[in-house]
């Protein structure tokens, strides 16, 4: 179950990655938007995403970039929620 | 580093051919003692004027002594910020205080002391405010930093305004005031970053406040410590890379700063092209400059104004960079945006953060949820209508003293029709995008991206300088007499 979510969430980097002409490989712990790599369109996409998605559930004053900055550190935002 | 697309921190294409902190030979010689000390001599001489040249001396010193002395960053960092902000005046305070000294009858007072005690006041206060934030994490001060200051800057702009208070009372609530505003949104950080469990010290984010890099802008570049922790260099050949680019973008700065000055010797000194305030005045007193001088004006404006946005960021971010920190350039290559949420991107990267940190964070996670496309519009307009005109009206509070407020509003109406439009334009521009629409990468493609980017820019810009000369009827007026309808 972890690792479809995990692949899902990599397929959709990846897809949203290749769309900005970025056709590096991605590993699960590299930055996405801290190193510059994705702007923050993207990054609102993403959240608009897991929203759908994964059901998660942002709120504005604990929303930082570092929970959704990796593929890692998504996936740990799912699981706490799911958790929760 | 990720050898990534071209990006704000990466050079690619023919500007492979200047990208030194790819040679191995040269990181490994920037990390030898001799290769340091060059770094810093060549960011000496890119930052010196012969006017300036002891800031210089002190600031490249500061930032080398943080960069290769882990124990002493925070001290460092807390004595440059203070000492500029003490005898370079980054900020103009007391230009400020001064309006309400002389009102008050305090004429022998020194704004500048004035201005030193204030800020000593207040950050003595900060450091305070954050206090309280850690030991209350639930309070409205930990939750909501902006609105509470929001708040307290409304109260001191009401009790400090005339007739409510005199004298003394008065001069001190305006000093407070006149420190607060430019410090607003450096201490709205240092708050928000209260919550992270890997803050820095209270000398450390004292020190994010204006710091010695980021001149008097009140938008602060590199935002707040807790980016500044993201960014910094973590291995010494990472900083030795972010150092050799902090040199290449302080030269670079230099060569635009030299370009503009050989421009304006040719538009302003040579050709005549008059400001955009002079055109406007000769054609509201019937003796108008023809149509080509009117548009070489309006032009001219934008290129002098792109330029001094464009060598005030590349020598603020090659400062931050030569201490360590691996900040993304304030403007990068604005003129290949290729959509106006590309231009916003691209243009001045560290207010649009600030806007979006701010306004479009919290509005995007708070409405519209069920509403895809009206919770983004709504968003982008939060933060680039709203918060834009919300920060401009603010960075000249000391107006509320020489105009009134009700001058200070009505005189500002053609500032917020400039943050309207633009927001409109960039909100349409981001729900696109974010619906998959790209502009075509073909030449014809990007040709007529820019002319629709820069067209939009150009035109709006007529309303967007913050001179308060002249009305919004009188610019509209002044824009279609352009096009020839009047």
């Amino acid at each position: 179950m972890e690792n479809i979510r995990n692949q899902k969430i990599r397929d959709y980097l990846t897809e949203t990655l290749k769309n900005q002409g970025d056709k590096q490989p991605l590993t699960d712990s590299d930055s996405l938007f801290v190193s510059g790599r994705l702007d923050s369109v993207s990054m609102m996409m993403l959240v608009v995403y897991l929203e759908d998605e994964f059901a998660v559930n942002f709120k504005a004053e604990d929303f930082e970039v570092t929970l959704i900055d990796s593929v890692d550190a998504i996936a740990s935002l799912i699981a706490s929620q799911v958790l929760a | 580093m990720s050898q990534t697309k071209a990006s704000r921190y990466s050079d690619q294409g023919m500007r492979a051919v200047w990208a030194i902190e790819d040679n191995q030979a040269v990181v490994a010689w920037a990390q030898t003692r001799p290769g340091k000390f060059a770094l810093l001599v060549l960011a000496f001489l890119a930052l010196c004027t012969t006017e300036e040249w002891q800031e210089a001396l002190f600031f490249v010193t500061a930032m080398g002594l943080f960069a290769y002395y882990p124990p002493w960053r925070s001290m460092v960092f807390f004595v440059s910020t203070y000492t500029v902000a003490f005898f370079f005046s980054t900020a103009s305070i007391d230009d400020a205080i001064s309006e309400v000294a002389l009102t008050e009858g305090f004429v022998t007072w020194s704004p500048v002391a004035l201005s030193y005690v204030a800020l000593v006041v207040f950050s003595f206060l900060a450091w305070g405010l954050m206090a309280y934030a850690r030991y209350d994490k639930q309070s409205l001060l930990t939750r909501r930093p902006v609105l509470t200051l929001l708040g307290i800057e409304c109260l001191l702009c009401l009790l400090s305004y005339k007739g409510i208070f005199s004298g003394y009372a008065r001069l001190a609530l305006w000093s407070l005031l006149s420190v607060l505003t430019p410090y607003f949104w450096f201490l709205v950080y240092a708050l928000v970053d209260q919550r992270s469990k890997d803050r820095n010290n209270d000398l450390f984010q004292l020190g994010t406040f204006h710091p010695a890099w980021g001149g008097s802008s009140s938008s602060p570049i590199g935002k707040g410590a807790a980016y500044l922790r993201k960014v910094f260099a973590k291995t010494p050949e990472e900083l030795a890379i972010t150092q050799i680019k902090a040199v290449k973008l302080l030269i670079w700065a230099k060569v635009i700063s030299i370009t503009r000055m050989l421009l304006t010797w040719l538009f302003v000194g040579h050709f005549h092209i008059p400001t955009v305030s002079d055109a406007m005045d000769a054609s509201l007193q019937n003796h108008a400059y023809s149509l080509g001088m009117e548009w070489a004006s309006l032009i001219w404006s934008v290129i002098a104004y792109s330029l001094k946005v464009a060598i005030y960021g590349h020598f603020a971010v090659g400062a931050g960079r030569l201490a360590g920190f691996r900040l993304p350039r304030l403007s990068w290559r604005p003129l290949e945006s290729r959509t106006l949420i590309d231009y916003f991107n691209r243009f001045h990267y560290y207010f649009k953060e600030l806007l979006v940190d701010f306004f479009f964070i919290p509005t995007f996670f708070s409405v519209f949820k069920k509403h895809p496309r009206l919770r983004l519009f709504f968003a982008t307009f939060m933060a680039a209508g709203v918060g834009n005109a919300l920060f401009h009206f603010m960075s000249e509070i000391e107006m509320l003293e020489t105009m009134g407020l009700w001058c200070m509003v009505e005189t500002y109406h053609s500032y917020l029709f400039y943050c309207f439009v633009l927001a409109t334009g960039i909100g349409i521009s981001q729900v696109r995008a974010n619906a998959g629409y790209k502009p075509s990468a073909s030449l014809w493609g990007r040709i007529q991206s820019f002319f629709v980017v820069w067209g939009f820019v150009t035109i709006l810009h007529l309303f967007g300088d913050e001179s308060r000369n002249h009305s919004l009827i009188e610019r509209m007026h002044y824009l279609a007499s352009m096009f020839g309808w009047f």
